[in-house]
């Protein structure tokens, strides 16, 4: 029996090993591969210290169980060998603060250039840095968006930063164009939210009173899920919407026609019915 | 202490069966329901279920214009040569594209309903629907052959299961079981959530008499309402969006039904008068009533009834504005009387003490709504139009008013191109210069005023 609970320790970093070498294959812990670069190399960070820590598991329960073994061993009939007892040992506590010391340290300065990508404004891509493509207000529960709209020959405007009369409005339907970099401007109109597109591992609180820039850039054109990942309140699982990424054309065509169906004024309708 | 033990184990394992305890929903009644009389409260709740069942067992009442049910129709022919055919030819009332292979098909009429209380045997599912040559393939032979003109049902009350289902998720915790705006979260919002229960929507497309249509609701859970607390459900699937839609008509219908009993009981003063009147005039002013609702329903769906302008949206220029703010200000359109010169929904008539529907004075001056909750009138400086901000939408806002609301009509009252000026005015106003002195600049003398030129 000593020697089955020094089994049942050995089986969890094995089962951790499995684990970690399966997860990515089966998307145990992302919904599909990242859909942006930049969700890539988020997810490599993330891998890389899913790595380190199943590594330091192996290891500790390794340890774990050398020490059960030998004292299992020393408690075996006829054995002579005694437990001893230990104080400390300088020596080992230097080395265990050193090495998780320098493993932390050496995750906070690599995943240093993700971080400022993703979140310092003078590192965002330097085409979107000022140029928002639109303003997303939440609220609870929904997502408001504000395009700039377009000009009289049909090239989208500058977002400014109070509402236009050429603005145009769309609810929980943010469109954007894929293969390239856009920002928008994150707000919240009551409580605090969170922006979060799971697919493109983008995930941005968006707090009363600020004005955030986030980036992104959807690699293929599609339907993305835009969540609030904030526990906004008692409704807050209505907050879904959707990210359309899709071509330049076709974005700008979408504009147009959200700029039409804006502007109806009910004679179009008049001619249908007839 | 085992006596301790064995009590908190007891009071334990009561609070978690309490707390997995299923509330059964129940459609509560109008504040005018509890002051009738006893009898007449039976009365009215008796008819209530007879026609519209409960939240959890729905009765699919034919006299409403709904669609309970994915289709309905009638048989024209059977298959030839066999007793107990398996395909029919339809001819279809509704529903022509909503049906599905696995879908139940039951009978109203014929040989195959069976009498009460006997076992229901001619239930069969949908394995084909044909349209082009409108043949329906049951999975196996009726009992016996249909006669031509047999009415029948496919996924008998489907639609508005589906719609409560829906509800229940989604709505009922602002709107209620009842769809009477009184859920458990209604107490903290403002505006509160509607009431469907006057059958009256404040958006809508239509002619100042007429109803909403399906597409109004559906439009308003869509995009929800701008400015408050009714959040956009963009990503409902066609079917769920339609359930939703004919559940909260069903609502509505009983909603306004039940009103038009307590109005007819509520008159009524002992159990004989009651009992006189249910023998003698209800029944017949009862189906005219229904008859009526259900028409009034109809014809707000029809094209007819939609406001559709003559003539197209006028330019925006600087002399459309000012005709706009012109007729804003004036006696024709007196928009300025509640809105407010400048459109911060502060006029006159919010300091004005109106009166109720009953010709009461209300305790508090300010509007009111036919639900009897104060209102103010929309400050047109925030560019929130809760009706839409479609040009479209704010000129039916002006032509037809909204419904339930102090807001008038003006289509009679106003040219098609003197609502369009408005319109342009009012879509204007967020963006247009406050005058010296509100709060947005600094004041400026007004001999300077006078001396800039007021291009």
């Amino acid at each position: 029996m000593k020697r089955f609970w020094v089994l049942f320790f050995m089986f969890w970093p094995l089962l951790a090993l499995y684990v970690c070498w399966v997860a990515p294959a089966y998307d145990w812990w992302f919904p599909g591969a990242a859909a942006s670069p930049l969700g890539q190399r988020i997810d490599d960070l993330f891998y890389l210290i899913l790595i380190i820590t199943t590594v330091v598991f192996i290891g500790t329960q390794a340890a774990l169980g050398y020490v059960l073994w030998t004292g299992a061993q020393r408690s075996d009939e006829g054995s002579e060998e005694r437990a001893w007892f230990s104080h400390g040992s300088h020596n080992l506590e230097v080395i265990w603060t050193i090495v998780p010391a320098g493993v932390l340290l050496f995750i906070a300065l690599y995943q240093m250039d993700v971080w400022a990508e993703y979140r310092i404004k003078t590192s965002f891509p330097e085409e979107v840095r000022n140029d928002p493509i639109a303003e997303v207000t939440a609220r609870q529960f929904e997502w408001r968006i504000r395009y700039p709209g377009v000009d009289a020959e049909g090239n989208p405007l500058p977002l400014m930063p109070d509402p236009q009369p050429t603005d145009l409005y769309t609810v929980n339907d943010l469109h954007v164009p894929s293969g390239r970099p856009v920002m928008i401007n994150l707000r919240t109109d009551d409580v605090q939210h969170s922006f979060f597109l799971p697919e493109l591992r983008v995930k941005q609180d968006a707090v009363p009173g600020l004005v955030i820039p986030v980036w992104f850039e959807a690699t293929k054109s599609g339907e993305y899920a835009l969540l609030c990942a904030e526990l906004c309140g008692w409704g807050h699982y209505k907050m879904k919407a959707r990210l359309v990424a899709e071509s330049e054309t076709s974005w700008q065509t979408w504009l147009q026609e959200l700029k039409a169906e804006q502007e109806f004024d009910g004679v179009v309708e008049t001619s249908e019915e007839e | 202490m085992r006596v301790l033990y064995v009590t908190s184990v007891i009071l334990g394992a009561s609070a978690i069966l309490q707390g997995c305890g299923r509330m059964q929903p129940e459609f509560s009644h109008r504040d005018e329901f509890h002051e009738l009389i006893p009898a007449a409260q039976v009365v009215v709740e008796d008819t209530l279920r007879e026609h519209y069942g409960s939240p959890t067992d729905m009765v699919a009442w034919e006299k409403l214009p709904l669609k309970f049910s994915a289709a309905s129709g009638r048989v024209t022919a059977v298959e030839e040569g066999t007793a107990t055919p398996s395909s029919l030819q339809v001819s279809l009332n509704t529903g022509a594209d909503d049906i599905q292979p696995g879908q139940n098909v039951d009978w109203l009429t014929g040989t195959l309903l069976p009498a009460s209380g006997e076992e229901y045997t001619a239930t069969r599912e949908v394995v084909s629907w044909d349209p082009e040559t409108s043949t329906l393939t049951l999975d196996a032979p009726l009992p016996e052959a249909p006669a031509p003109g047999d009415r029948f049902v496919v996924d008998l009350g489907g639609v508005l299961e589906h719609g409560r289902t829906l509800y229940a998720e989604h709505c009922q915790h602002c709107h209620g079981v009842s769809g009477d705006g009184a859920g458990p979260t209604a107490p903290y919002l403002n505006p509160p959530p509607r009431d469907y229960r006057l059958g009256k929507f404040k958006f809508t497309s239509t002619q100042t008499s007429n109803r909403a249509t399906r597409e109004d609701l559906s439009r308003v859970i869509e995009n929800g309402i701008a400015g408050t607390y009714m959040p956009s459900f963009k990503l409902l699937e066609p079917d769920e969006m339609q359930a939703i839609v004919e559940y909260v008509l069903w609502l509505s219908m009983r909603g306004e039904t039940e009103l038009n009993l307590v109005t007819y009981f509520g008159e009524l003063e002992d159990d004989e008068e009651v009992q006189e009147y249910v023998e003698e005039d209800f029944k017949e002013e009862f189906e005219d009533d229904i008859s009526f609702l259900a028409r009034r329903w109809e014809v707000s769906q029809e094209p007819a009834a939609l406001v559709i302008p003559k003539e197209g949206r006028v330019e925006v220029t600087p002399e459309s504005l000012r005709r706009g703010r012109a007729l804003y200000v004036s006696d024709k359109a007196k928009c300025a009387s509640c809105h407010g010169t400048e459109g911060l929904g502060n006029g006159p008539q919010t300091l004005a003490v109106q009166k109720d529907p009953d010709g009461n004075e209300y305790e508090h001056p300010g509007l009111y709504d036919d639900w009897g909750n104060p209102l103010e009138p929309r400050n047109l400086r925030t560019g929130i139009y809760r009706g839409g901000r479609r040009p479209i939408d704010l000129y039916r806002r002006i032509y037809a008013g909204i419904k339930g609301t102090p807001m008038p009509a003006f289509g009679t009252a106003l040219s098609d191109q003197e609502i369009w000026d408005i319109v342009n005015y009012v879509m204007s106003m967020p963006f247009e210069e406050r005058e010296p002195g509100d709060g947005t600049k600094p004041y400026t003398p007004p001999e300077q005023l006078a001396t800039a030129s007021p291009e």
